[in-house]
């Protein structure tokens, strides 16, 4: 069964046509990668799934629940988390804090309550962000603050705070973006354990061909709000259009 | 938690050892201290700088001809910006830090009821509070017996106006334009009483302190067909109401309460405010009365600035007059309870300015009656003995 | 002697301030938080001291329980300003919220019967267990109670889930939806906990003042609010209460001192150069010190614990 369904999805901002018919599944355990250059919609759709943005047409679907219906703000409780391409924390706030704002929904209004009281309360919460920072491997920067830390940290943050929700599905926008080789390929190795050890789905924008060949299961490239080529990396690497438009250049560099 | 208990309990240390005051503070052998809290930085600083500037005009030359009872008077003046807790945080200070004597000519109603918790307290005595609502003389409110009032009411002004205005015209439509705040308060009050009275309906207009736009206000007034409007505002207001008519075709017989008296009324106002009526709870300066012959004459002695003199100077010059009388008759020993009990002997006391001056145990107030004075050819004449 | 003499004052003055920390931890809350801007904070102020004076001297309700109900309207009305927060931000915000305190006052003169309009009213002093408080003794130990009450159940928020969110939704709206934090709900909270800390602060300026009126919230104070949070802080609860104390005792003891000393200089009021200073005050810890007296507090206490060694590189 698959899990997100994306129909035939169209969408439009003031006479630019962002997406245009998109249609792709994204099944249960899969590393599915989206690229195409800039400005080619990627973005528009992950703020599409996140109800940030409300498609002209088409349908996007979720387990069969049907997100189009979501507010923002109610598409975590369906399993969807997500990061941001240009970082989204809260500087004067500790690590710990930050990552916990992800667990908001797992936190009931019973509990904030008790924990005013009881400082096991809030020990579980804590626990709850410590788990992910000891995944990521960064568990001695939670009482850090934010401000100043390091980009590569402030990055890592960002996937952890889609990771404390337990999500099914994790959207992540550019991971990569602005790191180091090395710290590409520790990327690369946190995203293929997300799926290996906590068994969540991801659906990846990047921009860095090597990450993305490395740990897709399969690829949809998009240039204008249209697919290009959909289908696993050595397919789409071969496949004339996308040489043409897009990998051309790249691939011999 | 504990750090914080801590914290409590330190602070509080820092206040133990608070003792009572002293039986009679503010006075010693060669000096008597009393407190004022103007406004000096706040909507009415105009004011502000001129009222205690007649004040210490009076004192200079008490001080000068050996004091009261051999005591020099000393003043000490607070800015309390004409807000309210910022009048309390004054007078608290005057009282419990400065060890004033008693306080004196407080400017503004809502400042000045806002002290009377204080005043009742310490068991200080505000003399000639700066402001004519008739509040302050109901001697059934805190510190009611402490307060010694010396104009006559807002109310009773309101009400004397509107019985002038029915006598001259029995079928005379009349509006009324009053400021939103404590002073409107009980200008509305009078004219409440006024209508009752009467059997009329007053049109009324009110505008928000510190406005300068009354266009609507006196629209509203034409639409109404009133022709005797009564300006309950200071200053400002005036000058801009009766020019906003004037500019509109609107001449209606204009009337004012106490503080529009000022002679800047007149001159500022020019061919409109010719025929303006004021109410007025004193002589006016430049009168032949025996206090403003004096006024004028120590103006010149001490070569008072020209901007300084007229009504506001004036008015803190003759009340400086009382508070003295108040403290020749509190004795060679003076205490608060003394400065009370002199004062409460105040019976038709001439001060050269006010009506004659009656105190008792039982009544606060000085003075109940007006005279009313009109702008003629640019010159403000009295038009009427005293009307109460 | 001179010193216990005037300790009334200063006692008296502290607890003005101690008022003022209450609705400071609650603006902290909404404005230093959630980054919600209010200038009408002084409308809070004024429906909590207001509502308290009515239940308690006409509707003849105890003290205490007019310490539960009057929180709440003032919660009530800043549940009914949240609306248009959904839609407007920054200085618009700071303007709708000004706005909110002209209508308040409006509604105080219109309310005669029970207000007795612009004319002020007298209030009684509170009474807790048949124990009449009358004293600046007494209203120091009422008032300061509350004052630990407020700053521990404020902190218990900004460090609970409910905290987390609002700075979620001052620094990213985007990150804080995607975290799952509706939006309306937590700003409309936000404006709510404010409203009932400010009410709670207006119950027990009326009662400790006895007498209130219009003029005692006029928008200055609002904006003085306002000036106490950016100074001590925001989001820290802890700056908040020293943003408050420091901007209290500023304007009601060394304002007055250097009043004297200005006057050698300058033909001009205290009160005229008041405003100047704290526009200045405001204006340079905007610019040096955007942490405000807390963030200072902490870079000192870092300095002395690591003092021997190379404190400089740390103050950076």
């Amino acid at each position: 069964m698959a899990e997100l369904n994306i129909q035939n999805v169209h969408m439009q901002f003031s006479g630019v046509v962002a997406l245009d018919g998109v249609t792709f599944d994204v099944k249960e355990g899969e590393i599915f990668s989206l690229i195409g250059p800039n400005g080619s919609g990627k973005s528009t759709l992950f703020n599409c799934i996140n109800g940030f943005n409300r498609p002209q047409n088409g349908s996007i679907k979720f387990n069969n629940i049907n997100l189009l219906k979501k507010q923002p703000h109610q598409i975590i409780t369906e399993g969807i988390a997500r990061t941001f391409q240009n970082i989204q924390n809260v500087p004067y706030m500790t690590i710990l804090d930050n990552i916990l704002l992800g667990a908001h929904k797992r936190i009931d209004n019973k509990s904030t309550m008790k924990r005013w009281i009881s400082r096991k309360q809030r020990q579980n919460e804590e626990a709850m962000g410590l788990e992910i920072l000891d995944f990521l491997g960064i568990a001695n920067y939670e009482q850090k603050y934010m401000a100043g830390q390091p980009y590569g940290i402030q990055k890592l943050t960002e996937i952890a705070r889609a990771l404390v929700a337990k999500p099914k599905l994790v959207l992540m926008d550019e991971p990569a973006a602005g790191m180091n080789e090395q710290e590409t390929v520790e990327i690369a190795k946190i995203i293929s354990e997300i799926r290996e050890d906590l068994g969540i789905t991801v659906l990846v924008v990047e921009h860095d061909m090597s990450l993305v060949m490395s740990i897709s299961d399969r690829i949809c490239v998009l240039d204008s709000g249209k697919i290009l080529a959909i289908g696993q990396p050595e397919e789409v690497k071969n496949h004339p259009d996308v040489i043409k438009a897009f990998l051309g250049d790249s691939a011999d560099a | 938690m504990r750090k914080i208990t801590g914290l409590l309990v330190i602070l509080g240390l820092l206040f133990i050892g608070c003792g009572k005051q002293a039986p009679a503070p503010g006075v010693t052998d060669t000096e008597i201290l009393i407190g004022n809290i103007q406004d000096l930085s706040g909507p009415m600083k105009e004011l502000g700088a001129v009222l205690p500037a007649g004040s210490n005009l009076y004192f200079r030359y008490i001080n000068e001809n050996g004091g009261v009872h051999g005591r020099q008077i000393k003043m000490i003046v607070e800015d309390h910006q004409y807000n309210p807790q910022k009048a309390v945080v004054a007078a608290k200070k005057l009282i419990e830090k400065d060890q004033v004597f008693c306080l004196y000519q407080v400017i503004g109603t809502s400042t000045t009821e806002a002290i009377r918790p204080l005043l009742a307290e310490s068991g200080t005595p505000l003399i000639a509070p700066a402001t004519q609502s008739g509040t302050m003389s109901d001697m059934s409110r805190p510190a009611g017996d402490l307060i010694f009032h010396t104009d006559t009411g807002y109310d009773k002004q309101t009400n004397i106006l509107v019985d002038y205005i029915i006598k001259q015209d029995a079928n005379a439509k009349i509006g009324l334009i009053y400021q939103d705040d404590d002073y409107g308060e009980n200008v509305l009050k009078g004219a409440a009483e006024a209508e009752k009275r009467n059997g009329v309906s007053i049109q009324k207009e009110a505008y928000q302190r510190g406005a300068t736009d009354f266009t609507g206000q006196v629209g509203n007034l034409i639409k109404g067909g009133v022709n005797n409007v009564i300006i309950a505002g200071i200053v400002k207001e005036p000058i801009i109401v009766m020019k906003t008519a004037a500019a509109m075709g609107y001449a209606p017989q204009f009337f004012g309460t106490s503080p529009t008296m000022d002679h800047r009324v007149a001159l500022a106002a020019g061919p409109a405010g010719e025929g303006f009526i004021a109410a007025n709870f004193a002589y006016l300066w430049n009168s032949d009365a025996p206090a403003a012959v004096q006024y004028r004459e120590l103006c010149e002695k001490y070569e008072v600035p020209e901007a300084y003199m007229g009504m506001y100077h004036f008015y803190g010059f003759i009340t400086a007059k009382i508070l003295v009388e108040g403290l020749k008759r509190a004795g060679k020993n003076p205490t608060r309870k003394r400065l009370v009990n002199g004062l409460e002997t105040l019976n038709k006391w001439e001060s050269g300015a006010f009506p004659p001056i009656t105190y008792s145990s039982k009544d606060h107030a000085a003075t109940e009656s007006v005279i009313l004075v009109q702008v003629k050819d640019g010159v403000q004449t009295v038009i009427t003995d005293w009307v109460d | 002697m001179e010193i216990s003499v005037a300790s009334s004052y200063y006692l008296f003055i502290l607890n003005i301030a101690g008022i003022y920390i209450i609705l400071s931890v609650g603006l902290d809350l909404l404005s230093g938080y959630t980054g919600l801007i209010s200038l009408g904070h002084g409308a809070f102020l004024a429906i909590g001291a207001y509502t308290s004076a009515i239940l308690v001297d006409q509707a003849g309700l105890p003290f205490m329980i007019s310490l539960i109900i009057s929180p709440l309207v003032a919660g009530l009305f800043g549940f009914v300003i949240g609306f248009p927060a959904l839609r407007i931000t920054g200085m618009y915000l700071g303007l709708t919220t000004m706005g909110f305190g002209f209508i308040v006052k409006r509604l105080i003169i219109a309310l005669r019967e029970w207000t007795q309009g612009a004319g002020g009213l007298e209030v009684s002093s509170p009474v807790i267990f048949g124990y009449t408080i009358t004293s600046d003794w007494d209203n120091y130990y009422l008032i300061f109670t509350f004052v630990i009450l407020a700053v521990i159940i404020g902190r218990k928020i900004g460090k609970s889930k409910i905290g987390r969110a609002f700075m979620a939704i001052r620094d990213s709206e985007q990150a804080a939806e995607a975290s799952g934090i509706n939006l309306a709900k937590y700003k409309m909270l936000a404006f709510f906990i404010s409203g009932l800390f400010a009410g709670f602060a207006g119950a027990l300026f009326a009662h400790t003042n006895h007498f209130i009126s219009t003029d005692h919230f006029d928008m200055m104070l609002s904006i003085y609010f306002i000036i106490m949070v950016l100074v001590g802080g925001v989001s820290s609860i802890y700056g908040a209460v020293l943003g408050t104390l420091f901007i209290v005792l500023l304007d009601n003891l060394f304002v007055p001192l250097l009043g004297d000393w200005i006057h050698g200089y300058l033909n001009t009021n205290t009160g005229d150069i008041q405003l100047l200073i704290f526009g200045l005050i405001m204006f340079l810890f905007i610019i040096f010190q955007p942490l405000g007296l807390y963030g200072m507090w902490l870079k000192i206490r870092i300095y002395w614990r690591i003092f021997p060694f190379n404190p400089r590189k740390r103050f950076t």
